[in-house]
Protein backbone atom coordinates (compact mmCIF):
# COMPACT_ATOMS: atom_id res chain seq x y z
CA UNK A 1 0.00 0.00 0.00
CA UNK A 2 1.79 3.32 -0.97
CA UNK A 3 1.24 6.76 0.98
CA UNK A 4 -2.17 7.73 -0.68
CA UNK A 5 -3.60 4.31 -0.56
CA UNK A 6 -7.00 4.09 1.09
CA UNK A 7 -7.08 8.11 1.18
CA UNK A 8 -10.80 8.32 -0.50
CA UNK A 9 -11.71 5.45 1.21
CA UNK A 10 -10.75 6.74 4.97
CA UNK A 11 -11.96 10.11 3.83
CA UNK A 12 -15.70 8.65 3.30
CA UNK A 13 -17.56 8.26 6.80
CA UNK A 14 -18.79 4.96 8.24
CA UNK A 15 -21.96 4.63 6.46
CA UNK A 16 -23.60 5.21 9.98
CA UNK A 17 -23.22 8.83 9.81
CA UNK A 18 -25.51 9.58 6.98
CA UNK A 19 -27.65 6.89 7.30
CA UNK A 20 -28.97 7.54 10.74
CA UNK A 21 -30.25 11.18 9.57
CA UNK A 22 -32.00 9.59 6.48
CA UNK A 23 -33.45 6.79 8.70
CA UNK A 24 -34.63 9.66 11.23
CA UNK A 25 -35.97 12.41 8.61
CA UNK A 26 -39.04 10.22 6.80
CA UNK A 27 -40.55 9.80 10.66
CA UNK A 28 -40.94 13.66 10.64
CA UNK A 29 -42.68 14.40 7.72
CA UNK A 30 -44.94 11.27 9.03
CA UNK A 31 -45.78 13.33 12.40
CA UNK A 32 -46.34 16.38 10.38
CA UNK A 33 -49.08 14.48 8.78
CA UNK A 34 -50.69 13.19 11.41
CA UNK A 35 -50.94 16.48 13.43
CA UNK A 36 -52.34 17.80 9.69
CA UNK A 37 -54.92 15.07 10.49
CA UNK A 38 -55.06 15.52 14.10
CA UNK A 39 -56.13 19.63 13.30
CA UNK A 40 -57.75 19.29 10.48
CA UNK A 41 -58.54 22.25 7.67
CA UNK A 42 -58.34 24.85 10.37
CA UNK A 43 -54.50 24.49 10.01
CA UNK A 44 -54.97 26.16 6.41
CA UNK A 45 -55.96 29.68 7.92
CA UNK A 46 -53.17 31.22 8.00
CA UNK A 47 -49.43 30.71 7.98
CA UNK A 48 -48.70 32.38 11.16
CA UNK A 49 -50.89 29.85 12.85
CA UNK A 50 -48.65 28.48 15.58
CA UNK A 51 -49.49 24.99 14.86
CA UNK A 52 -48.99 25.21 10.98
CA UNK A 53 -45.73 27.03 12.43
CA UNK A 54 -44.60 23.59 13.85
CA UNK A 55 -45.48 21.36 11.08
CA UNK A 56 -43.21 23.56 9.02
CA UNK A 57 -40.36 23.10 10.84
CA UNK A 58 -40.72 19.61 11.20
CA UNK A 59 -40.58 19.58 7.47
CA UNK A 60 -38.17 22.07 6.85
CA UNK A 61 -35.88 21.34 9.95
CA UNK A 62 -37.14 17.28 10.82
CA UNK A 63 -37.33 15.96 7.19
CA UNK A 64 -35.37 18.75 4.68
CA UNK A 65 -33.02 19.73 7.19
CA UNK A 66 -32.01 16.26 8.56
CA UNK A 67 -31.23 14.60 5.28
CA UNK A 68 -29.15 17.23 4.10
CA UNK A 69 -27.07 17.43 7.28
CA UNK A 70 -26.53 13.49 6.82
CA UNK A 71 -25.40 14.29 3.02
CA UNK A 72 -23.19 17.22 3.67
CA UNK A 73 -21.34 15.45 6.31
CA UNK A 74 -21.05 12.26 3.97
CA UNK A 75 -20.28 14.87 1.07
CA UNK A 76 -17.90 16.99 3.06
CA UNK A 77 -14.84 15.13 3.40
CA UNK A 78 -14.55 14.55 -0.26
CA UNK A 79 -15.58 18.30 -1.25
CA UNK A 80 -13.03 19.65 0.97
CA UNK A 81 -10.76 16.99 -0.63
CA UNK A 82 -9.52 16.09 3.76
CA UNK A 83 -10.96 13.64 6.19
CA UNK A 84 -13.06 14.70 8.94
CA UNK A 85 -12.06 14.45 12.68
CA UNK A 86 -14.28 12.06 14.22
CA UNK A 87 -17.40 12.15 12.34
CA UNK A 88 -19.37 9.67 14.12
CA UNK A 89 -19.09 11.50 17.25
CA UNK A 90 -19.81 14.62 15.12
CA UNK A 91 -23.16 13.03 13.73
CA UNK A 92 -24.24 11.99 16.57
CA UNK A 93 -23.66 15.02 18.35
CA UNK A 94 -25.76 17.17 16.13
CA UNK A 95 -28.25 14.05 14.89
CA UNK A 96 -28.99 14.25 19.18
CA UNK A 97 -29.36 17.72 19.17
CA UNK A 98 -31.14 18.48 16.31
CA UNK A 99 -33.82 15.72 16.80
CA UNK A 100 -34.11 16.40 20.35
CA UNK A 101 -34.72 20.38 19.33
CA UNK A 102 -36.63 19.87 16.68
CA UNK A 103 -39.38 17.42 18.61
CA UNK A 104 -39.58 19.72 21.53
CA UNK A 105 -39.65 23.22 19.03
CA UNK A 106 -42.30 21.56 17.67
CA UNK A 107 -44.42 20.19 20.39
CA UNK A 108 -43.61 23.35 21.75
CA UNK A 109 -46.07 25.72 18.98
CA UNK A 110 -48.54 22.84 18.14
CA UNK A 111 -49.32 22.38 21.93
CA UNK A 112 -48.60 25.98 23.28
CA UNK A 113 -46.46 25.13 25.84
CA UNK A 114 -43.68 27.55 26.05
CA UNK A 115 -41.58 25.29 28.31
CA UNK A 116 -40.57 22.80 25.70
CA UNK A 117 -40.01 25.74 23.45
CA UNK A 118 -37.57 27.52 26.28
CA UNK A 119 -35.81 24.31 26.12
CA UNK A 120 -36.13 23.37 22.64
CA UNK A 121 -34.14 26.32 22.02
CA UNK A 122 -30.63 25.84 23.14
CA UNK A 123 -30.73 22.72 22.24
CA UNK A 124 -31.44 23.06 19.06
CA UNK A 125 -30.02 26.64 18.26
CA UNK A 126 -26.76 24.86 19.15
CA UNK A 127 -26.44 21.63 17.22
CA UNK A 128 -27.77 24.07 14.14
CA UNK A 129 -24.83 26.42 14.42
CA UNK A 130 -22.51 23.85 15.35
CA UNK A 131 -23.20 22.20 12.40
CA UNK A 132 -23.52 25.65 10.10
CA UNK A 133 -20.28 26.47 11.35
CA UNK A 134 -18.46 23.08 11.05
CA UNK A 135 -19.25 23.09 7.26
CA UNK A 136 -17.77 26.90 6.86
CA UNK A 137 -14.81 25.90 8.92
CA UNK A 138 -13.86 22.57 6.97
CA UNK A 139 -14.71 23.90 3.32
CA UNK A 140 -12.12 26.59 4.18
CA UNK A 141 -9.59 23.98 2.30
CA UNK A 142 -11.66 23.39 -0.53
CA UNK A 143 -9.82 23.78 -3.49
CA UNK A 144 -11.42 27.34 -5.23
CA UNK A 145 -12.62 26.53 -8.37
CA UNK A 146 -14.46 23.98 -6.82
CA UNK A 147 -18.69 25.22 -7.12
CA UNK A 148 -20.43 22.72 -5.30
CA UNK A 149 -17.69 23.48 -2.38
CA UNK A 150 -18.76 27.33 -2.46
CA UNK A 151 -22.49 26.90 -2.83
CA UNK A 152 -21.89 24.54 0.41
CA UNK A 153 -20.33 27.41 1.96
CA UNK A 154 -22.71 30.12 0.88
CA UNK A 155 -25.88 27.95 1.97
CA UNK A 156 -23.89 27.24 5.78
CA UNK A 157 -23.49 30.65 5.91
CA UNK A 158 -27.54 31.65 5.23
CA UNK A 159 -28.07 28.79 7.58
CA UNK A 160 -26.39 30.23 10.47
CA UNK A 161 -28.10 33.43 9.57
CA UNK A 162 -31.87 31.68 9.38
CA UNK A 163 -31.51 30.01 12.24
CA UNK A 164 -30.15 33.45 14.44
CA UNK A 165 -33.76 35.19 13.06
CA UNK A 166 -35.78 31.93 14.43
CA UNK A 167 -33.94 32.17 17.78
CA UNK A 168 -35.07 35.88 17.96
CA UNK A 169 -38.61 34.66 16.99
CA UNK A 170 -38.88 31.58 18.71
CA UNK A 171 -37.60 33.46 22.21
CA UNK A 172 -40.40 35.73 21.33
CA UNK A 173 -42.89 32.69 21.69
CA UNK A 174 -41.22 31.25 24.19
CA UNK A 175 -40.79 33.98 26.65
CA UNK A 176 -44.05 36.02 25.50
CA UNK A 177 -42.13 39.21 24.71
CA UNK A 178 -43.29 41.43 22.03
CA UNK A 179 -41.14 42.02 18.97
CA UNK A 180 -41.98 45.36 16.88
CA UNK A 181 -40.68 43.79 13.46
CA UNK A 182 -41.84 40.03 13.92
CA UNK A 183 -43.26 40.26 10.65
CA UNK A 184 -40.35 41.35 8.38
CA UNK A 185 -38.24 39.11 10.52
CA UNK A 186 -40.24 36.66 9.83
CA UNK A 187 -40.25 37.31 6.06
CA UNK A 188 -36.56 37.78 5.98
CA UNK A 189 -36.11 34.13 8.03
CA UNK A 190 -38.47 32.30 5.87
CA UNK A 191 -36.60 33.99 2.51
CA UNK A 192 -32.95 33.18 4.52
CA UNK A 193 -33.99 29.47 4.88
CA UNK A 194 -35.65 28.32 1.71
CA UNK A 195 -34.04 30.48 -0.46
CA UNK A 196 -30.54 31.03 0.98
CA UNK A 197 -29.91 27.43 2.78
CA UNK A 198 -32.35 25.17 0.82
CA UNK A 199 -32.16 26.35 -2.83
CA UNK A 200 -28.48 27.37 -3.10
CA UNK A 201 -27.53 23.66 -1.59
CA UNK A 202 -29.92 22.16 -4.02
CA UNK A 203 -28.13 24.04 -6.72
CA UNK A 204 -24.49 23.36 -5.33
CA UNK A 205 -24.91 19.46 -5.14
CA UNK A 206 -27.50 19.54 -8.22
CA UNK A 207 -23.89 20.93 -9.93
CA UNK A 208 -22.42 17.25 -9.37
CA UNK A 209 -25.47 14.53 -9.04
CA UNK A 210 -27.49 15.89 -12.22
CA UNK A 211 -24.63 15.11 -14.37
CA UNK A 212 -23.49 12.15 -12.72
CA UNK A 213 -26.48 10.37 -12.09
CA UNK A 214 -28.81 11.51 -14.79
CA UNK A 215 -26.25 11.21 -17.44
CA UNK A 216 -26.61 15.08 -18.81
CA UNK A 217 -24.02 17.54 -20.27
CA UNK A 218 -22.44 19.72 -17.03
CA UNK A 219 -24.13 23.40 -16.21
CA UNK A 220 -23.31 25.87 -17.84
CA UNK A 221 -20.20 27.12 -16.46
CA UNK A 222 -21.33 30.64 -15.70
CA UNK A 223 -24.54 29.53 -14.25
CA UNK A 224 -22.66 27.27 -11.57
CA UNK A 225 -19.92 30.38 -11.26
CA UNK A 226 -22.21 33.21 -10.20
CA UNK A 227 -25.38 32.22 -9.30
CA UNK A 228 -24.87 30.75 -5.37
CA UNK A 229 -22.99 34.07 -4.98
CA UNK A 230 -25.53 36.40 -6.72
CA UNK A 231 -28.58 34.71 -4.72
CA UNK A 232 -26.57 35.07 -1.16
CA UNK A 233 -25.55 38.73 -2.10
CA UNK A 234 -29.46 39.37 -3.02
CA UNK A 235 -30.64 37.74 0.15
CA UNK A 236 -28.44 39.64 2.62
CA UNK A 237 -29.02 43.09 0.99
CA UNK A 238 -32.60 41.81 1.85
CA UNK A 239 -32.22 42.53 4.85
CA UNK A 240 -31.29 46.56 4.91
CA UNK A 241 -33.71 46.95 2.02
CA UNK A 242 -36.67 45.82 4.30
CA UNK A 243 -37.57 49.16 4.79
CA UNK A 244 -37.39 50.34 0.83
CA UNK A 245 -40.01 48.84 -0.98
CA UNK A 246 -38.86 49.42 -4.23
CA UNK A 247 -35.36 48.01 -3.52
CA UNK A 248 -36.67 45.10 -2.20
CA UNK A 249 -39.23 44.16 -4.96
CA UNK A 250 -36.02 44.68 -7.36
CA UNK A 251 -34.45 42.64 -5.40
CA UNK A 252 -36.96 39.76 -5.46
CA UNK A 253 -37.03 39.74 -8.89
CA UNK A 254 -33.67 38.82 -9.22
CA UNK A 255 -34.13 36.18 -6.82
CA UNK A 256 -36.79 35.16 -9.21
CA UNK A 257 -34.82 35.03 -12.00
CA UNK A 258 -31.99 33.52 -10.69
CA UNK A 259 -34.10 30.43 -9.28
CA UNK A 260 -35.76 30.38 -12.59
CA UNK A 261 -32.98 30.30 -14.36
CA UNK A 262 -31.16 27.17 -12.40
CA UNK A 263 -35.18 25.28 -12.59
CA UNK A 264 -34.94 25.85 -16.24
CA UNK A 265 -31.24 24.82 -17.08
CA UNK A 266 -31.79 21.67 -14.94
CA UNK A 267 -35.18 21.20 -17.05
CA UNK A 268 -33.18 21.81 -20.47
CA UNK A 269 -30.15 19.91 -19.05
CA UNK A 270 -32.50 16.89 -18.07
CA UNK A 271 -33.91 16.39 -21.64
CA UNK A 272 -30.35 16.60 -23.30
CA UNK A 273 -29.50 13.38 -20.78
CA UNK A 274 -27.78 10.70 -22.79
CA UNK A 275 -29.84 7.34 -21.66
CA UNK A 276 -33.99 8.29 -21.56
CA UNK A 277 -34.78 5.33 -19.87
CA UNK A 278 -37.25 6.04 -16.93
CA UNK A 279 -36.33 7.05 -13.87
CA UNK A 280 -37.97 7.54 -10.58
CA UNK A 281 -35.12 9.74 -9.20
CA UNK A 282 -35.86 12.24 -12.53
CA UNK A 283 -39.49 12.48 -12.15
CA UNK A 284 -38.62 13.47 -8.57
CA UNK A 285 -36.61 16.50 -9.95
CA UNK A 286 -38.54 17.02 -12.52
CA UNK A 287 -41.45 17.65 -10.45
CA UNK A 288 -39.38 19.97 -7.77
CA UNK A 289 -38.41 21.96 -10.66
CA UNK A 290 -41.71 22.01 -12.07
CA UNK A 291 -42.87 23.51 -8.91
CA UNK A 292 -40.13 26.15 -8.04
CA UNK A 293 -41.13 27.73 -11.74
CA UNK A 294 -45.03 27.29 -10.50
CA UNK A 295 -43.77 29.00 -7.16
CA UNK A 296 -41.92 31.53 -8.81
CA UNK A 297 -44.67 32.50 -11.41
CA UNK A 298 -47.16 32.72 -8.25
CA UNK A 299 -45.62 34.92 -5.91
CA UNK A 300 -45.03 37.45 -9.14
CA UNK A 301 -48.51 37.06 -10.11
CA UNK A 302 -49.12 38.36 -6.45
CA UNK A 303 -46.74 41.06 -7.13
CA UNK A 304 -48.98 42.25 -9.61
CA UNK A 305 -52.57 41.31 -8.71
CA UNK A 306 -53.03 43.02 -5.66
CA UNK A 307 -55.82 40.92 -4.79
CA UNK A 308 -53.71 37.75 -5.10
CA UNK A 309 -51.16 38.95 -2.74
CA UNK A 310 -53.83 39.89 -0.29
CA UNK A 311 -55.28 36.32 -0.35
CA UNK A 312 -54.87 34.73 3.10
CA UNK A 313 -53.83 31.29 1.92
CA UNK A 314 -51.41 32.76 -0.50
CA UNK A 315 -48.33 32.44 1.30
CA UNK A 316 -49.78 28.93 2.88
CA UNK A 317 -49.99 27.96 -1.28
CA UNK A 318 -46.21 29.41 -1.79
CA UNK A 319 -45.11 27.56 1.11
CA UNK A 320 -46.73 24.12 0.14
CA UNK A 321 -45.32 24.48 -3.65
CA UNK A 322 -41.74 25.58 -2.60
CA UNK A 323 -41.73 23.19 0.31
CA UNK A 324 -43.49 19.48 -0.60
CA UNK A 325 -43.24 20.77 -4.54
CA UNK A 326 -39.69 21.72 -4.74
CA UNK A 327 -37.58 20.65 -1.88
CA UNK A 328 -39.37 17.24 -0.63
CA UNK A 329 -39.69 16.03 -3.61
CA UNK A 330 -36.08 16.22 -4.88
CA UNK A 331 -34.65 15.56 -1.39
CA UNK A 332 -36.51 12.45 -1.74
CA UNK A 333 -35.23 11.87 -5.15
CA UNK A 334 -32.21 12.34 -3.95
CA UNK A 335 -32.26 9.78 -1.21
CA UNK A 336 -33.38 6.93 -3.51
CA UNK A 337 -29.54 7.47 -5.41
CA UNK A 338 -27.75 8.47 -2.39
CA UNK A 339 -28.72 5.79 -0.31
CA UNK A 340 -28.51 2.86 -2.57
CA UNK A 341 -25.25 4.09 -4.04
CA UNK A 342 -23.56 4.24 -0.07
CA UNK A 343 -24.80 0.92 1.19
CA UNK A 344 -23.30 -0.33 -2.00
CA UNK A 345 -19.92 1.05 -2.35
CA UNK A 346 -19.28 0.61 1.52
CA UNK A 347 -19.92 -2.95 0.84
CA UNK A 348 -18.06 -3.52 -1.90
CA UNK A 349 -15.22 -1.83 -0.54
CA UNK A 350 -15.22 -4.39 2.12
CA UNK A 351 -15.27 -7.44 -0.55
CA UNK A 352 -11.62 -7.47 -1.73
CA UNK A 353 -11.32 -11.12 -1.84
CA UNK A 354 -14.63 -11.20 -3.63
CA UNK A 355 -15.56 -13.22 -0.87
CA UNK A 356 -19.10 -12.95 -1.91
CA UNK A 357 -21.63 -11.90 -4.75
CA UNK A 358 -22.46 -8.07 -3.38
CA UNK A 359 -26.58 -6.89 -4.49
CA UNK A 360 -26.34 -4.00 -6.93
CA UNK A 361 -27.90 -0.95 -6.39
CA UNK A 362 -31.33 -1.91 -8.42
CA UNK A 363 -31.74 -4.98 -6.03
CA UNK A 364 -30.60 -2.63 -2.69
CA UNK A 365 -33.22 -0.37 -3.75
CA UNK A 366 -35.74 -1.77 -6.45
CA UNK A 367 -38.06 0.50 -8.74
CA UNK A 368 -41.22 -1.42 -7.39
CA UNK A 369 -40.58 0.23 -4.08
CA UNK A 370 -39.65 3.24 -5.44
CA UNK A 371 -42.09 3.63 -7.63
CA UNK A 372 -45.35 3.16 -5.40
CA UNK A 373 -43.80 5.65 -3.12
CA UNK A 374 -43.21 8.35 -5.90
CA UNK A 375 -46.64 8.14 -7.06
CA UNK A 376 -48.18 8.49 -3.45
CA UNK A 377 -45.87 11.87 -2.97
CA UNK A 378 -46.76 13.24 -6.15
CA UNK A 379 -50.84 13.08 -4.57
CA UNK A 380 -49.82 13.82 -1.74
CA UNK A 381 -48.85 17.02 -3.04
CA UNK A 382 -51.57 17.67 -5.50
CA UNK A 383 -54.03 17.22 -2.61
CA UNK A 384 -51.76 19.65 -0.70
CA UNK A 385 -52.22 22.00 -3.07
CA UNK A 386 -55.89 21.20 -3.03
CA UNK A 387 -56.57 21.78 0.05
CA UNK A 388 -55.21 25.30 0.32
CA UNK A 389 -58.24 26.29 -1.55
CA UNK A 390 -60.83 23.62 0.01
CA UNK A 391 -59.38 23.01 2.90
CA UNK A 392 -62.43 21.20 4.32
CA UNK A 393 -62.96 18.49 1.30
CA UNK A 394 -58.93 17.83 1.10
CA UNK A 395 -57.24 18.36 4.16
CA UNK A 396 -57.80 15.00 5.49
CA UNK A 397 -57.18 12.66 1.80
CA UNK A 398 -53.95 15.11 1.37
CA UNK A 399 -52.85 14.32 5.55
CA UNK A 400 -53.32 10.49 4.81
CA UNK A 401 -51.67 10.50 1.40
CA UNK A 402 -48.77 12.59 2.75
CA UNK A 403 -48.20 10.42 5.89
CA UNK A 404 -48.08 7.24 3.38
CA UNK A 405 -45.97 8.35 1.28
CA UNK A 406 -43.87 9.11 3.62
CA UNK A 407 -43.98 5.72 5.90
CA UNK A 408 -43.32 4.13 2.43
CA UNK A 409 -40.58 6.13 2.12
CA UNK A 410 -39.06 5.28 5.74
CA UNK A 411 -39.69 1.76 5.14
CA UNK A 412 -37.60 1.51 1.62
CA UNK A 413 -34.60 3.69 3.69
CA UNK A 414 -34.82 0.73 6.48
CA UNK A 415 -35.22 -1.62 4.18
CA UNK A 416 -31.76 -0.70 1.98
CA UNK A 417 -30.26 -0.07 5.44
CA UNK A 418 -31.56 -3.79 6.33
CA UNK A 419 -29.72 -5.09 3.18
CA UNK A 420 -26.61 -3.10 4.63
CA UNK A 421 -26.29 -4.83 8.19
CA UNK A 422 -27.68 -8.63 6.30
CA UNK A 423 -24.61 -8.68 3.79
CA UNK A 424 -21.99 -6.82 5.91
CA UNK A 425 -22.38 -9.86 8.06
CA UNK A 426 -22.18 -12.13 5.73
CA UNK A 427 -18.63 -10.41 4.77
CA UNK A 428 -17.72 -10.80 7.90
CA UNK A 429 -18.39 -14.55 8.05
CA UNK A 430 -16.81 -14.99 5.03
CA UNK A 431 -13.79 -13.27 6.08
CA UNK A 432 -13.72 -14.97 9.06
CA UNK A 433 -13.48 -18.30 6.86
CA UNK A 434 -10.64 -17.60 5.18
CA UNK A 435 -8.88 -16.61 8.27
CA UNK A 436 -8.84 -19.83 9.46
CA UNK B 1 0.49 -7.92 -23.94
CA UNK B 2 -3.43 -8.72 -23.61
CA UNK B 3 -6.06 -6.59 -22.72
CA UNK B 4 -9.53 -7.19 -21.60
CA UNK B 5 -11.87 -4.03 -22.54
CA UNK B 6 -14.69 -2.45 -20.48
CA UNK B 7 -16.61 0.15 -21.81
CA UNK B 8 -19.00 1.68 -19.57
CA UNK B 9 -19.37 5.13 -21.45
CA UNK B 10 -22.42 6.85 -20.34
CA UNK B 11 -23.47 4.33 -17.76
CA UNK B 12 -25.13 5.46 -14.66
CA UNK B 13 -23.27 5.31 -10.70
CA UNK B 14 -22.20 2.88 -9.67
CA UNK B 15 -22.30 0.75 -13.19
CA UNK B 16 -18.92 1.38 -14.48
CA UNK B 17 -17.56 0.37 -10.75
CA UNK B 18 -19.33 -2.66 -10.94
CA UNK B 19 -18.10 -3.52 -14.31
CA UNK B 20 -14.88 -3.09 -13.51
CA UNK B 21 -14.35 -4.72 -10.31
CA UNK B 22 -15.99 -7.73 -11.76
CA UNK B 23 -13.89 -7.20 -14.58
CA UNK B 24 -10.92 -7.29 -12.15
CA UNK B 25 -12.03 -10.46 -10.64
CA UNK B 26 -11.30 -12.08 -13.94
CA UNK B 27 -8.31 -10.72 -15.27
CA UNK B 28 -5.79 -13.65 -16.32
CA UNK B 29 -1.92 -13.17 -15.47
CA UNK B 30 -0.03 -11.02 -18.00
CA UNK B 31 -3.69 -9.48 -18.68
CA UNK B 32 -4.64 -5.51 -18.57
CA UNK B 33 -7.98 -3.97 -18.19
CA UNK B 34 -8.41 -0.92 -20.24
CA UNK B 35 -11.72 1.02 -19.33
CA UNK B 36 -13.29 3.62 -21.30
CA UNK B 37 -15.58 5.78 -19.36
CA UNK B 38 -17.14 8.96 -19.74
CA UNK B 39 -15.90 10.64 -16.28
CA UNK B 40 -13.04 10.72 -14.04
CA UNK B 41 -13.98 7.98 -11.73
CA UNK B 42 -12.86 9.30 -8.44
CA UNK B 43 -14.22 6.44 -6.24
CA UNK B 44 -12.26 3.55 -8.25
CA UNK B 45 -9.48 5.39 -7.72
CA UNK B 46 -8.70 4.58 -4.29
CA UNK B 47 -9.76 1.31 -4.63
CA UNK B 48 -7.76 0.10 -7.31
CA UNK B 49 -4.63 1.62 -5.18
CA UNK B 50 -6.03 0.07 -1.81
CA UNK B 51 -6.39 -2.90 -3.52
CA UNK B 52 -2.61 -2.99 -5.28
CA UNK B 53 -3.53 -2.18 -8.86
CA UNK B 54 -1.66 0.42 -10.80
CA UNK B 55 -3.19 2.66 -13.36
CA UNK B 56 -2.84 5.53 -15.99
CA UNK B 57 -5.61 7.51 -17.25
CA UNK B 58 -5.45 9.05 -20.97
CA UNK B 59 -7.57 11.57 -21.92
CA UNK B 60 -9.46 10.38 -25.32
CA UNK B 61 -9.97 12.94 -28.02
CA UNK B 62 -14.05 12.78 -27.61
CA UNK B 63 -13.08 14.40 -24.11
CA UNK B 64 -13.80 10.65 -22.49
CA UNK B 65 -10.93 8.90 -20.82
CA UNK B 66 -9.48 5.61 -20.84
CA UNK B 67 -8.14 4.01 -17.88
CA UNK B 68 -5.25 0.98 -18.56
CA UNK B 69 -5.48 -1.09 -15.17
CA UNK B 70 -3.22 -3.92 -14.02
CA UNK B 71 -2.15 -6.01 -10.99
CA UNK B 72 1.31 -4.56 -9.77
CA UNK B 73 2.14 -8.09 -8.67
CA UNK B 74 1.72 -9.14 -11.79
CA UNK B 75 5.35 -8.14 -13.86
CA UNK B 76 3.95 -9.32 -16.79
CA UNK B 77 1.03 -7.20 -17.23
CA UNK B 78 2.93 -4.11 -15.16
CA UNK B 79 4.38 -2.95 -18.79
CA UNK B 80 7.97 -2.84 -16.92
CA UNK B 81 10.93 -4.52 -18.32
CA UNK B 82 10.83 -8.35 -16.19
CA UNK B 83 13.85 -8.74 -14.19
CA UNK B 84 16.06 -10.98 -16.10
Amino acid sequence: MNGQAGLSLTQAPPIGVPLRFFVTAPLFALAAALVLLWQGPELFSSRWNPAMVGITHMLTLGFMGLVMFGAILQMLPVVAGAPMRRPERVAAVIHAGATAGIILFGFGLISAVPLALKAGLPTLGAALLLFAVLVVITLRRALPQNMTARAMRLAALMLAGTVALGLLLLSNHAFGWWLQAREPLANLHLSWGLLGWVAILIAGVAYQVVPMFQLTPAYPDKLTRWLAPGLFVILLLLAPASQLPVLQFVLRILLAAGLAAFALATLWLQARRRRKLPDVSLNFWRVGMFSLLSAIALWFSGQIVQAMGAWQRYGVLLGVLMIVGFAVSVINGMLYKIVPFLVWFHLQSKNRANAIAIPNVRDILPESRTRPQMWLHFAALGMLLAATFFPAIFTYPAALLFGASNLALWLNIVAASRTYLRVDAQLKQASGHAAL
Amino acid sequence: MRERVVDARWLEPPEPMELTLAALNVLEPGERLRLLIHRTPHLLFPILQEWGYGFQTYDSDDGTYEILIWYKDDAAASGEPAPS
